[in-house]
């Protein structure tokens, strides 16, 4: 069995577990041809050609041809996303693990992804099913209403749009989050925030949180790693931050390509200044995988040396991760240094939080506790 | 005016005319490459017809004295050999049946078994599609990759992707089977553009033209070195609206074309798309802002002559 194979199985043994999905038909036939759905975010051009208008690449399809996401067809001049409703994987986890720090602690978020990806991360720890097309991995069909129900059924307070990258089945995270809402599940977004305004903009509303991950605060770093940009997921953090939605950030520190002090010291003062310091920022350890294998882990001094820097930057919410066991997974209060809430790995095994503030000096923290 | 090129004016695109743009800048001595050509009117085609036409255009190629010659220094007995067909159209724009048949039994001809020569494309619903049935035949097998890829990507310069295993593992010399088309990004979609169809993430790769991405691709191993012919139904080509099939852009173009070079093939491909284009008052692909710019990477990366002018067009 291939390790694709072996995901979509695990994938399909889990959701098993979740209440009424035991039932759920996850294949892959040889040829499935995915009927799809009018996508939202696109105009005609001529000669039965589209543009794309979900993502910063405002991808012009030909007729019969796919975006660059490939998750979204051009046929006969009517764009379809081939994913809605067509998770490859459903999940419970906790949602430390997305990672949110100040939302819920210790809830969790029945997650779920499609195939596709906007954007070619050499370091994707995902790639299994992000660099895939729908038709190539298992997948089952499940409605944003049967979601949101097996949601608030397996007892988890959140849905998590996470794994591969959530913009390429926004329609699909907009429905799921309307549903969830109604049944009192909110809907949170683990995205690369590589998004065009006006998408994000029309879901924000029905979201509860999104993290997203700053790959770099180097835009070379994002055309030559990433095949994205930065300014528009800049932009996007900031639409965010101003619609009021809670936002942490995540930085995956790959040894010699993004990590230098200066380019820490610059991201750790434009989320303070563009955000603000109060929004938590974790810096992730990096392991190779997919087309980034010829370097090693970040080293754990390199890790705790970005932390003392976001720190004198005067970010207030600083965390280290994939680093089970490591002290900066917790969170201390910016006043006073009291210990609030004591994670390891993706457990927590202690919260003194109370209605939000810290027991010792009173200080409010930010998030969302209940 | 007929919409058919006339011998006279296919001969004029072999190379008469001047070096296209992106080869201007780089252009250097390489050797001049053959393309066989052998005229194949739509009307009337027949078996008979496809397979002399293929054989035509073979010997025009190779310079074999004849089209089993030529097939047998370009294939061994043991060789598996997988011949790569370009479906995505439909059966309005993919080759003909009857053409691929004739290819195979010049390989059954050859020497090779049945069972080492396997006619494939991307899925079983193109194959369908195009009028390929999947499954055993007289002469080959048909197959479709599926979701049937290695399970870890390789990486060519700019690309990395998984490849299918019928052309990773299974086969040990390939063969491209395209057709003559405009295409949206990558300017045409001849023998070259073919291969996207063994990698799992094509989509990643239609950037800027699909420069270098394609050439990437081309300058892999599995396709440098398996690669032995190519091969494309011209019988009808299309020059605008690709490359999804466009009945109001193709002409009656009635040729066979073959060449053992990566990328010659490709390059004459262009010329006459670009010259019914000029016809039908369209713009060039050069001034539609696609032109096969990969083809020049290619060409400067050693691996073939996709430089226009350095073709040499033999037969029709």
């Amino acid at each position: 069995m291939r390790r694709r194979q072996f995901l979509a199985a695990a994938a399909a043994s889990l959701l098993a577990g979740v209440p009424r999905l035991a039932s759920a038909q996850w294949s892959r036939p040889p040829d499935r041809h995915i009927e799809g759905r009018e996508a939202s975010w696109y105009r005609q051009l001529p000669d039965r050609r589209v543009e794309c208008q979900l993502c910063p690449r405002a991808c012009q399809v030909a007729d019969q041809e796919r975006g660059g996401c490939g998750v979204r067809e051009n046929r006969g001049g009517v764009y379809y996303t081939l994913v809605h409703s067509l998770p490859c994987t459903v999940h419970l986890d906790p949602i430390e693990k997305k990672p949110f720090f100040h939302l819920l602690p210790g809830a969790r978020a029945l997650s779920w992804a499609t195939a596709g990806c906007n954007v070619e991360c050499k370091f994707c720890q995902n790639w299994e099913i992000s660099q895939f097309r729908p038709e190539q991995v298992a997948s089952t069909w499940l409605p944003p209403e049967e979601l949101a129900r097996q949601a608030r059924n397996a007892g988890a307070r959140l849905l998590s749009a996470t794994y591969s990258e959530p913009v390429v089945f926004w329609e699909y995270v907009r429905d799921t989050a309307r549903a969830g809402r109604a049944l009192g599940v909110r809907t949170t977004v683990v995205s690369n925030g590589y998004i065009a305004e006006a998408p994000l903009k029309e879901v924000l509303p029905h979201l509860a949180a999104v993290k997203v991950d700053l790959k770099s605060f180097r835009d070379s770093f994002y055309r030559q790693v990433v095949r994205g940009e930065l300014k528009p997921v800049l932009r996007a953090l900031e639409v965010i931050r101003a619609a009021g939605v809670w936002l942490e950030i995540v930085v995956l520190l790959i040894p010699t390509l993004n990590d230098s002090e200066e380019e820490i010291r610059d991201l750790a003062r434009w989320v303070r200044g563009n955000l603000g310091a109060e929004v938590p920022l974790h810096f992730s350890r990096f392991h190779p995988t997919y087309r980034l294998t010829n370097l090693p882990p970040t080293p754990v001094a390199t890790l705790e040396r970005a932390h003392a820097i976001a720190r004198a930057e005067g970010l207030e919410f600083v965390y280290l991760g994939n680093l089970p066991g490591h002290l900066a997974a917790n969170t201390l209060c910016p006043s006073c240094g009291q210990l609030l809430i004591q994670r390891v790995g993706f457990t927590v095994r202690e919260n003194r939080l109370r209605r939000g503030a810290c027991p010792a000096c009173s200080r409010t923290i930010p998030g969302i506790w209940s | 005016m007929s919409p058919q090129l006339t011998r006279r004016e296919l001969a004029q695109l072999a190379g008469v005319a001047a070096l296209a743009a992106p080869f201007s800048r780089h252009a250097h001595a390489a050797p001049r490459a053959r393309v066989g050509l052998a005229a194949l009117p739509a009307e009337g085609l027949t078996p008979a017809s496809a397979r002399a036409a293929l054989e035509k255009a073979l010997v025009g190629a190779t310079n074999a004295t004849s089209a089993a010659a030529a097939v047998r220094a370009l294939f061994k007995p043991t060789d598996t050999v997988g011949i790569k067909l370009n479906c995505l159209a439909g059966r309005g724009m993919s080759p003909r049946p009857e053409l691929v048949e004739a290819l195979a039994t010049l390989l059954g001809n050859a020497g090779l078994a049945r069972h080492r020569i396997i006619v494939f494309e991307r899925s079983t619903r193109e194959l369908r599609r195009a009028g390929f049935l999947p499954g055993d035949h007289d002469t080959y097998r048909c197959l479709a990759i599926d979701n049937d890829y290695d399970a870890e990507p390789s990486t060519s310069g700019s690309i990395g992707s998984c490849f299918a295993r019928l052309a990773s593992t299974t086969c040990t010399a390939l063969v491209s089977f395209g057709v003559v088309k405009d295409h949206d990004l990558a300017g045409i979609s001849a023998g070259a553009k073919n291969w996207y169809g063994i990698i799992h993430n094509p989509n990643k790769y239609h950037d800027s033209n699909c420069d270098p991405y394609l050439a990437d691709l081309l300058r892999h191993p599995l396709v440098r070195d398996k690669v032995r012919l190519t091969i494309l139904d011209g019988v009808t080509a299309q020059c605008h609206g690709g490359p999804a099939y466009r009945p109001d852009a193709t002409w009656p173009l009635g040729v066979v074309a073959a060449s053992t070079d990566l990328l010659a093939a490709d390059a004459w491909a262009w010329r006459v798309i670009d010259a019914e284009r000029t016809r039908r008052r369209l713009p060039t692909l050069a001034a539609a802002g696609r032109p096969p710019r990969w083809l020049a990477t290619a060409h400067q990366y050693g691996l073939g002559v996709g430089d226009p002018s350095q073709v040499e067009i033999v037969g029709a």
